[in-house]
């Protein structure tokens, strides 16, 4: 059992709602990066995606496709992230997870990447580009976080299902990674659906930034994922860089809130 | 049969796309499978074919050409004379009715030089659906007339200001717009490239273009042609014209935009120069750097301004059923002018790149070998960037000096 898996089961045994927060890795820069997610660990945040910068990052909405963008600019890529989930890893201690488009994968190697994740404590990877059937033609010991949507058939809910994931995440909509009001019923109708096929974490994503939201779905999912909304908050206090790491906490404890049993 | 089941011709293709998107893709290949041998489709599109696009386009030969260059005999197919200019609407009628029945009411597209959003533009229009157009700011700049045509058409146009602001950020966005609104919008891709099932759709559609040159010139020559070319950007003009012909002792030569050299972001030659990687939901050979970050491209031709290439041509290559070549934007603009002059036609400088190599490639043979060149577009939109190019005044070139 893994760290991951062991504190989401863990708090789904206690009624708690898992919190898992997204933050492109070393951006704005690696330092302030750092200061937030020791910020979203002291808020309270329970698992941590680390973005890879990606040249085209089509799944993402506008906010996160910036960090993408400044990060290419800034030369970075999946080695940098490596490095730098290497500092994360002696700075936290909240369970890690990459989150990185396709390509850099291949060119790096799978192999590669596994070895370099194991090493870094990284314990599962989420790749937005790659589907289910693709998962199954990728051979490695890493474990992938498969990716379901309201659009998926049962026999697709199924594939995520049968993968036996630390967790399986939950796009909340049609759509891409963005802050927005989400359709209630069709969300929960989905999850429901999914919740008999597995015993895994259901982690809801795409769209989270407020307490209401986690109110409102904390008892059809397991977990929530935050991410446009931490880049947006990223984006407002840059700056003024010493006040970010305080409110990136503020804005965690927040959403924490409403998690508890 | 290629692709197989999983969209893969030999190791590329594929379906690369968030897991939200497949249930579209999925439905996209029932229904094409489905309408793919049904009767009533088949002569709708070929009705619009025939009577709107105004199908079979000629395959012309070229004799003043042929005269100067003193070698094989050089034919043209004339996919410029279709509706719209180019050879992309026989790929977005075929897509657009294949929408309708799946009952979408709305086009997105994807375009570089505008020949492709034009094309969709126009279908929408002649079908009564709506369409957004995504186009990147750097092309919406070097190809305003297109802009206007779109608009003229009842088009949106979405500029695309951010990364390369040419077709690969534009791509990114239609696909953005695709993920959130398939459930009554029809992403209509322009090229051979994306994920199962586009690269065999697209391929279909296009294959129109090879079956008509097959006939014509076995009725013109009572034989087929020796050398068969074709610029190659994502690839469906190419792809349209060799698939016919691939179990053919036919030479099948696919030209990409060699730009300014070979240094990386100074040229599209994928198939020459790229390696194996996914963009766009397909495995594919990309422009890429070592770490897997997609590259900066430049061609002289908007439309062949693009670090991918369709899977079928990756396989074609390594299968070494097609050779690729490149030419540079100076060899494209050369050949650019020296069609306009020699035998009065303009073409597309997208096309002026497969003329290039046929005024290298033609003195090299003997009278009795033929190359059919596929003229896939026109070049009216490239003359107000060309005026800047050539300096607004177009001196004679010289590969074009004919001496009848």
């Amino acid at each position: 059992m893994t760290k991951l898996r062991n504190s989401l089961n863990a708090r789904r045994a206690r009624q708690e709602t898992s919190l898992i927060s997204f933050i492109m890795a070393g951006l704005p820069n690696p330092q302030l990066c750092l200061d937030c997610i020791k910020a979203i660990e002291q808020g309270g945040g329970d698992a941590l995606e680390l973005g890879v910068p990606f040249s085209d990052p089509l799944a993402d909405g506008v906010v996160i496709e910036r960090f993408h963008h400044r990060g290419i600019n800034a030369g970075l890529n999946l080695k940098h992230s490596l490095d730098f989930a290497d500092k994360v890893r002696q700075a936290v201690n909240i369970p890690l997870v990459l989150f990185a488009y396709y390509n850099p994968i291949l060119q790096m190697g799978m192999e590669v990447l596994a070895q370099a994740c194991q090493a870094v404590g990284i314990e599962a990877l989420i790749v937005p580009d790659l589907p289910l059937d693709e998962i199954k033609q990728v051979h490695t010991d890493l474990e992938f976080i498969p990716m379901v949507a309201p659009s998926s058939p049962d026999e697709r809910l199924d594939m995520a299902a049968a993968m036996n994931p630390s967790f399986i995440y939950c796009v909340s909509v049609r759509g891409v990674t963005g802050v927005r009001s989400l359709p209630e019923d069709e969300v929960k109708a989905y999850l429901q659906k999914l919740k008999p096929k597995t015993d895994a974490i259901l982690a809801l994503g795409f769209g989270i930034s407020s307490p209401e939201q986690i109110k409102t779905f904390k008892n059809s999912a397991d977990a929530v994922v935050v991410g446009s909304y931490l880049a947006q908050i990223m984006e407002e206090y840059e700056s003024r860089p010493q006040l970010l790491p305080t409110q990136i906490e503020k804005a965690i404890a927040a959403l924490k809130k409403p998690c508890a049993n | 049969m290629l692709p197989d089941a999983r969209g893969y011709f030999g190791n590329y293709g594929g379906r690369f796309v968030p897991e939200t998107l497949i249930p579209a893709l999925l439905d996209i290949e029932e229904c094409y499978r489905q309408l793919q041998h049904d009767p009533d489709f088949k002569s709708e599109l070929n009705h619009y074919y025939k009577d709107y696009v105004g199908r079979a386009t000629p395959l012309y030969f070229a004799r003043r050409l042929t005269q100067s260059l003193g070698g094989a005999r050089i034919y043209l197919k004339r996919e410029d004379l279709n509706h719209t200019g180019s050879h992309k609407i026989n790929n977005t009628l075929g897509q657009a009715l294949l929408a309708k029945q799946m009952g979408k009411t709305r086009l997105i597209a994807e375009t570089g030089a505008g020949q492709h959003g034009v094309a969709t533009a126009t279908a929408a229009a002649v079908m009564g659906m709506e369409c957004t157009v995504y186009m990147g700011s750097k092309d919406i700049k070097r190809q305003r007339l297109n802009v206007f045509r779109m608009q003229l058409l009842g088009a949106e146009v979405k500029a695309v200001d951010k990364g390369s602001r040419t077709l690969k950020d534009a791509t990114n966005e239609a696909f953005r717009d695709f993920i959130q609104s398939f459930a009554y919008s029809h992403m209509l891709i322009g090229s051979v490239v994306g994920p199962h099932p586009y690269p065999l759709i697209v391929r279909d559609f296009q294959s129109v273009i090879g079956q008509e040159v097959k006939q014509q010139f076995l009725d013109q020559e009572g034989q087929l042609p020796d050398y068969v070319l074709a610029c190659v950007g994502g690839g469906s003009n190419a792809m349209g014209i060799f698939y016919p012909f691939l179990d053919n002792e036919v030479k099948l030569v696919g030209v990409e935009a060699g730009g300014r050299g070979i240094a990386p972001g100074e040229h599209c030659a994928t198939l020459s120069l790229g390696t194996d990687g996914v963009l766009h939901g397909a495995l594919s050979r990309l422009l890429q750097d070592e770490n897997g970050q997609i590259s900066d491209t430049h061609s002289v031709s908007a439309g062949l301004d693009y670090p991918g290439v369709g899977p079928e041509h990756a396989f074609l290559k390594q299968q070494k059923k097609v050779e690729y070549v490149n030419v540079t934007d100076e060899e494209a603009v050369r050949a650019f002018q020296c069609l306009s002059e020699s035998e009065g036609i303009i073409p597309a400088l997208e096309s002026a790149h497969a003329v290039a190599y046929a005024l290298k490639l033609a003195p090299t043979l003997d009278p009795s070998q033929s190359i059919v060149i596929n003229l896939s577009g026109r070049g009216d939109k490239d003359v107000a960037e060309m005026i800047e190019y050539l300096g607004k005044n177009p001196s004679p070139s010289k590969g074009g000096q004919v001496n009848d």
